[in-house]
């Protein structure tokens, strides 16, 4: 336990060390963890893991705000999410109400041209991001927040309920999304909320095995037995023992769910599965500009499947460098 | 190796069990009246009745579900609502117009990414390998359809490279279609590279670090000789597990493909069915890419057992 040695730096306090890149290893946060003997030492142990957690937190945020590719996603992001929000407020043009300029190829007063009734796309690509952009992050925060319960009930009390849980998860992965989202929608409805739990549905169970495996990992290490010799209880020791120690894993997948849940509802709503028409949504527009497409009407199903791409790559490009410093960690 | 693939049999049948389950659930449980569905709000009530008796919704949800495991196994999946045909006389032969598309696709998709990965793992962390990575990581996070909207736009109208519409006419010949299948094939080369290149790549630079390959190369073998007799036969396994996976979810994303290409295959049919909410299809098509990814998943895993003596010869599993 050389860690004990150590001096304990109080909460708050900026360690600087040098190389200070060098992360505290997770292995000593869980060694804080240690059964205390004493009460005086139950309070020291629990400060010096929350500090030393916290520090270890501190450390891997400065290092993902370092990554260029992180600052280039959070830009993007920033840039649709104020455009959905501030909505027709900043567009040069109505979004909505059409014109007798119809079809009319970018210029400077269309700088993306316009649509079959005279819409400026631009503006329509501007409030395109509103339905996409509020959607996607609900079902993934959901699906990880259901596959988290899932997950931690499997892997912390295995055995026959953990085989038969496996074995639905195993079901589910077996189809791609999309599809199952389809079929669900189609007897559900295509209403907002519909959307948002059948994506979330249907990301728990992938979130529910990893998180398994991480807690598989965590489940005989020496502070999960001392706490439940102390006599806590099972949802103790699951959310206030070994969640902490997972947090890694788990954020990560929240990161790269909420990239697949901009794919996921985008390719929803350019199938029909979600908002419907006149809706401004980027998926809608280009189902809506593919069809006059063999007119080399190429402007109105282009820039919203550009838009969707840049949203996309961003969240990935986030995903990314969280998960890179996170694992490394 | 007979318990192998007799254990691993069983388990595909347990898992194509509850997906029927599963999907059963989300058709009959979810509340909401077929008849009603299909025929509308206006219907009259004896008309909803008459139609949920005639297509069998009215019967107890248990014999429903035997039904539909019924269906499963014997790969017979009743009547369609909008046509009253049979599912399996629509479902099929959009099965195999998918499968043409999606075997273009791999074909390919496979020697292109593997090549690309063993490229970026001998360059590990130089600009190159750098940009192999990324790019693989862009393409595969963009969705198929929103890929096959810009080759449409770009290569097939501004270009004249390909055809706006993917459905050859009927009696063209096999290099004739070929023609019109190559635009979607190729938005779906761009979805699926990244995956299998991240695989192929990590599992040479595994390789490359690894003893046996030390060995090979201190025993006076050439840099490719280690490549291809040691470190590729061992980076196989993973990338054809990868390959496997892809061939199920490639059903996802397929759909949007065929819809922007107007291609008549499984995506389509689905999609039709969607609209007129014709649910014997939708579950049947749902089914299908189930069966088609155990299969998958199932052969794969028998070819790395038959490819790998440890598995091959393991008694114990």
């Amino acid at each position: 336990m050389s860690e004990f040695d150590e001096p304990v730096p109080a909460p708050g306090e900026i360690v600087s060390t040098p190389g200070a890149d060098v992360l505290v290893p997770s292995t000593t946060i869980r060694a804080t963890a240690i059964p205390p003997t004493t009460p005086a030492e139950t309070e020291l142990s629990g400060v010096v893991q929350f500090s030393e957690r916290k520090q270890a937190r501190r450390e891997n945020w400065r290092l993902i705000r370092r990554r260029p590719a992180f600052i280039v996603g959070v830009f993007i992001v920033l840039v649709w999410t104020s455009c959905a929000m501030l909505g027709d407020k900043i567009t040069p043009h109505d979004p909505f109400k059409p014109s007798s300029s119809t079809h009319l190829s970018p210029s400077a007063k269309y700088p993306f041209g316009t649509d079959s009734i005279g819409r400026d796309v631009l503006s329509r690509v501007m409030v395109g991001a509103r339905d996409v952009i509020k959607v996607a992050p609900l079902g993934a925060l959901l699906g990880v927040l259901f596959g988290v319960i899932i997950g931690m009930v499997m892997g912390y009390f295995g055995g026959w309920l953990d085989n038969v849980l496996s074995r639905i998860v195993e079901a589910f992965l077996s189809l791609p999304v999309v599809l199952v989202a389809l079929l669900a929608i189609t007897t559900l409805g295509s209403s907002t909320w519909v959307v948002i739990g059948v994506v979330s549905a249907l990301f728990t169970p992938v979130v529910a095995r990893t998180v398994r495996s991480a807690v598989l990992a965590e489940r005989d290490l020496d502070y999960v037995t001392s706490a439940k010799l102390r006599g806590e209880s099972s949802a103790f020791v699951m959310f206030k023992e070994i969640l902490p120690n997972v947090s890694g894993p788990i954020i990560v997948e929240l990161t790269v769910r909420v990239g697949y849940a901009v794919f996921t509802v985008a390719t929803l709503s350019f199938l029909g599965a979600g908002p419907q028409p006149p809706s401004p949504d980027w998926g809608v527009q280009v189902s809506d500009g593919f069809r006059v497409i063999s007119a080399s009407i190429w402007w109105t199903t282009f820039f919203p499947a550009a838009a969707i791409a840049s949203l996309v790559i961003a969240v990935n490009l986030i995903a990314d460098s969280v998960q890179s410093v996170l694992e490394a960690s | 190796m007979v318990r192998y693939l007799l254990r691993r049999l069983a388990s595909a049948v347990v898992t194509l069990w509850l997906l029927a389950t599963i999907v059963f659930l989300i058709v009959s449980v979810l509340p909401g009246d077929v008849g009603r569905r299909v025929l509308g709000p206006f219907a009259l009530k004896e008309d909803v009745a008459r139609y949920n008796h005639q297509i069998g919704t009215d019967r107890p949800l248990i014999r429903q579900y035997l039904t539909t495991i019924r269906r499963l196994f014997t790969l017979d999946f009743g009547n369609s609502y909008q046509t009253a045909s049979s599912v399996n006389k629509i479902i099929f032969p959009a099965l195999f117009r998918s499968g043409k598309l999606a075997l273009l696709a791999f074909v390919i998709t496979i020697p292109i990414s593997i090549a690309a990965g063993i490229f970026a793992a001998r360059r590990q962390d130089k600009p190159s390998d750098r940009i192999v990575v990324t790019t693989g990581l862009a393409s595969s996070s963009i969705p198929e359809f929103v890929t096959a909207a810009v080759l449409l736009s770009v290569f097939s109208v501004h270009w004249r490279l390909g055809k706006v519409f993917a459905n050859p006419p009927d009696g063209t010949s096999v290099i004739g279609q070929f023609r019109y299948l190559i635009m979607p094939a190729l938005a779906m080369v761009v979805a699926y590279f990244g995956y299998i290149t991240r695989m192929s790549r990590a599992g040479v630079i595994h390789g490359l670090q690894s003893d046996y390959a030390r060995t090979a190369t201190m025993k006076g073998l050439s840099k490719g000789e280690v490549m291809r007799r040691h470190i590729l036969r061992n980076a196989l396994a993973p990338t054809i597990t990868v390959i496997s996976v892809q061939i199920g979810y490639l059903f996802g994303g397929i759909i949007g493909v065929e819809k922007v290409f107007n291609y008549a295959g499984l995506g389509s049919t689905m999609l039709n069915a969607v609209t007129h909410k014709d649910i014997p299809v939708l579950q049947a098509a749902v089914l299908l890419v189930g069966v088609v990814y155990m299969s998958s998943t199932l052969l794969a895993d028998v070819l790395i057992a038959f490819l790998n003596p440890r598995v091959r010869l393991e008694t114990t599993r």
